[in-house]
């Protein structure tokens, strides 16, 4: 597998919310509008980069008895540095998301890449692999957003498109969010059948 | 109709065709559907016709066209959802939200499931309860019964959101009732707010009565909703009767008579066995009561019947009748 | 890829330490470059809302903060007086109430001296989305339920329903209650603020 695959394989063919189903508590938790989606994915495709690229570097040097532990500190700690920043850049956006940034720590697809490849793989190749599966969550989460907050409140990215009074409220809470991951994951699914 | 595919033997009504029933069922809906053009006028006509087309239309277009079947939009069962669809919303309900409704009961409620036979909730509730949480606004405002009156028509709340605000405000519920003025009689005509199908009681008892005689029903489901309501209503009045309505006021309002004797009762979404449908019943009665006191929702038979659709399978297999070995 | 460090227990213990301790180094170093930035970005929020809802000042409404209950029974609200050139122009009080349809709602309100309601802004809630928490527009000047330039008194505001003259939200009477509770506890507690000087 090359570097370029190694990159693009997290946008389709291991789309982490799309076909391995990972991270579903944020998916469905902050994609009420695309802006909160597109913050989620970024700040969680930084995290990845940087543990997948912290972890390839020192996984020689944590003996495979405590790996679980000293990846989970570094991750911990990659992500109490973006929730710190997100807090003094982009305030907003920070109270928007709220718990769901602290809890990057024990999204699944954080630590299942640093178990099942950067553990395994060198620098580079890990934080392309980083940068591909998090911008797959990225767009992942900001197309349940855009249409969430379309379909909810007749808005996109806080764009106005029809009366908010004409908007489907179920989209904004938590019902809507699994039956628009479902028909997302239904079309994706027929998509890669038909492939 | 030998390309359907019904859920797995023992079927409770053998030789009977999936048309005689569903035509039985709409037969059965006649009775409530004159009362509420009666109290609602117009508005109930519209709404009805418009809930039945629509859901008839997205029917075949999704069989057609997205699963590629034959259409059988003819055995009934899209023309009984639009019905009770329809008796489920308020007469007053802006036609575009009864359309979505039609879509979301059809769509994701029945043909994403597989189609008849294969859903697990009933569609027309999930259209309704897609529709409560969408569209709050429209969907609590209930026009005052007045019949074919040009004046416009008052919106008021359900005796059960009276109530309910009543007692959140540390009114007595008696005190709460006499002053909208409703009687017991008019609870049982359904001379009072709410959505177009649930309010006469009279009606729906009168089709409850039609299809216990045609067969197209058994007594168990219904009949244990509503022992459950009284009985449990019952106690809880007794224990405090400034606090809690008496059982009766449960049993005739909102869409108690609707949900148990039509929504409760469909084939696909409910139990197989006796001993199944009174665990059933048994689940939805103290659901709904449990709702109504002590929830966020004035009513919750709609939640209650969709909670059990989904205990459903879990009943049938530990109710599975014994095998003639 | 080289040798994996073989898991001993002095081997474990070691990387586990060195790892934690340059892992909260490195958080220790960045909480001490945001911490900063980050109380200010929370004072400005804080002032915004004051000045959202008061007349224009030229003091620091947040160091002249106090505390004022009013009643007994009740937590106290926050004061923020807002003053020109020395003089009094308006208050903003931080007032909440618990009676919401999903709990507390916390709102600035601001008064003029004289008691008016000047504006008001929704800090935060937990009420449904498209009903109750329609607050943020729903009672402001020319909407349906204003009720800027209303002097809720000792009497306080009622929606309609309860005999008062404001509009409550559609389809979410509670949520209007519970808003206007926050809005006359307010109300109440500056009443007892200007007797007691």
């Amino acid at each position: 597998m090359n570097n370029w695959q190694n990159f693009t394989k997290g946008f389709f063919k291991e789309n982490p919310t799309f076909v391995l189903l990972l991270g579903m508590c944020p998916t469905l938790g902050v994609t009420t509008s695309a802006i909160n989606g597109l913050g989620m994915g970024l700040a969680t495709a930084f995290v990845l980069v940087l543990s997948n690229l912290a972890i390839s570097l020192v996984a020689n040097s944590i003996p495979d008895k405590i790996r679980i532990p000293g990846f989970i500190v570094i991750i911990a700690a990659f992500v109490t540095v973006v929730d710190m920043c997100m807090a003094a850049y982009l305030p907003s956006l920070h109270e928007s998301l709220g718990l769901f940034i602290p809890l990057i720590v024990v999204n699944c697809i954080v630590l299942g890449r640093a178990e099942s490849f950067a553990s395994k793989n060198k620098a580079i190749p890990s934080m392309l692999d980083g940068l591909g599966i998090g911008l797959g969550f990225t767009m992942a989460l900001t197309l349940l957003g855009c249409i969430r907050e379309v379909l909810g409140s007749g808005k996109l990215f806080n764009i106005t498109l029809y009366s908010e009074n004409y908007g489907m409220i179920v989209f904004v809470l938590a019902p809507g969010a699994f039956i628009a991951l479902g028909y997302l994951i239904a079309f994706i699914n027929r998509i890669r059948k038909t492939n | 109709m030998s390309n359907f595919t019904i859920s797995p033997s023992p079927h409770i009504h053998s030789g009977d065709s999936i048309e005689k029933n569903m035509y039985g069922v709409l037969i059965a809906l006649i009775p409530a559907f004159i009362f509420s053009i009666v109290f609602f006028g117009i508005g109930a006509i519209l709404v009805t016709l418009t809930s039945v087309v629509a859901c008839l239309i997205f029917e075949f277009i999704i069989q057609k066209y997205l699963m590629k079947q034959r259409p059988t939009v003819w055995d009934g069962s899209a023309i009984i959802t639009g019905v009770l669809l329809a008796f489920n919303l308020p007469s007053s309900l802006p036609l575009w939200i009864v359309i979505i409704g039609a879509l979301v009961a059809i769509g994701i409620g029945k043909m994403s499931f597989g189609g008849l036979g294969n859903n697990i909730f009933n569609p027309a509730l999930v259209g309704r309860v897609f529709l409560l949480i969408s569209f709050p606004v429209q969907m609590t405002s209930w026009p005052v019964p007045n019949g074919f009156s040009t004046v416009d028509a008052v919106t008021g709340a359900t005796p059960l959101a009276i109530v309910k605000e009543a007692v959140k405000n540390g009114q007595s519920v008696t005190d709460a009732l006499a002053s909208t003025g409703l009687s017991s009689s008019n609870m049982i005509i359904g001379n009072m707010g709410g959505s177009l199908g649930e309010v006469a009681a009279i009606g729906l008892l009168l089709g409850f009565a039609y299809m216990l005689i045609r067969k197209i029903i058994t007594w168990h489901i219904p009949v244990t909703i509503f022992a459950t309501v009284i009985v449990f209503a019952g106690i809880l009045h007794l224990v405090n009767p400034v606090h809690f309505a008496d059982p009766l006021f449960h049993l005739f309002t909102g869409g108690m008579m609707l949900g148990a004797i039509f929504m409760a009762t469909d084939y696909v979404t409910s139990p197989m066995t006796h001993k199944g449908m009174i665990i059933y019943g048994v689940g939805i009665g103290v659901l709904t009561v449990i709702i109504r006191v002590f929830g966020a929702y004035p009513e919750g038979m709609s939640f209650a019947i969709l909670i059990m659709n989904g205990f459903t399978p879990l009943i049938n297999r530990y109710c599975k009748p014994a095998r003639f070995a | 890829m080289g040798k994996k460090l073989e898991s001993s227990f002095k081997n474990m213990v070691l990387v586990l330490f060195l790892v934690t301790l340059i892992s909260s180094a490195a958080v220790g170093v960045v909480n001490s470059l945001t911490a900063g930035l980050i109380e200010k970005v929370q004072i400005e929020k804080q002032t915004q809302a004051i000045r959202a809802v008061v007349p224009a000042f030229d003091n620091d409404p947040m160091t002249d903060k106090y505390m004022v209950k009013a009643s007994d029974n009740e937590e106290a609200v926050e004061f923020y007086p807002a003053k020109q050139n020395g003089e009094l122009v308006g208050t903003a009080i931080k007032t909440y109430t618990n009676d919401g349809f999903g709990g507390k709602i916390e709102l600035m309100v601001g008064f003029t001296p004289d008691g008016v309601i000047y504006n008001y802004s929704v800090l935060s809630h937990k009420e449904t989305p498209g009903l109750g928490s329609k607050m943020d527009s729903w009672f402001v000047k020319g909407a349906k339920g204003n009720i800027i330039g209303k002097n809720p008194g000792t009497k306080g505001l009622q929606v309609s329903k309860d005999g008062g003259d404001v509009d409550a939200i559609t389809a979410a009477t509670i949520s209007s209650r519970a808003f206007l509770d926050a809005v006359n506890r307010a109300a109440r507690a500056l009443d007892k603020d200007s007797k007691q000087k």
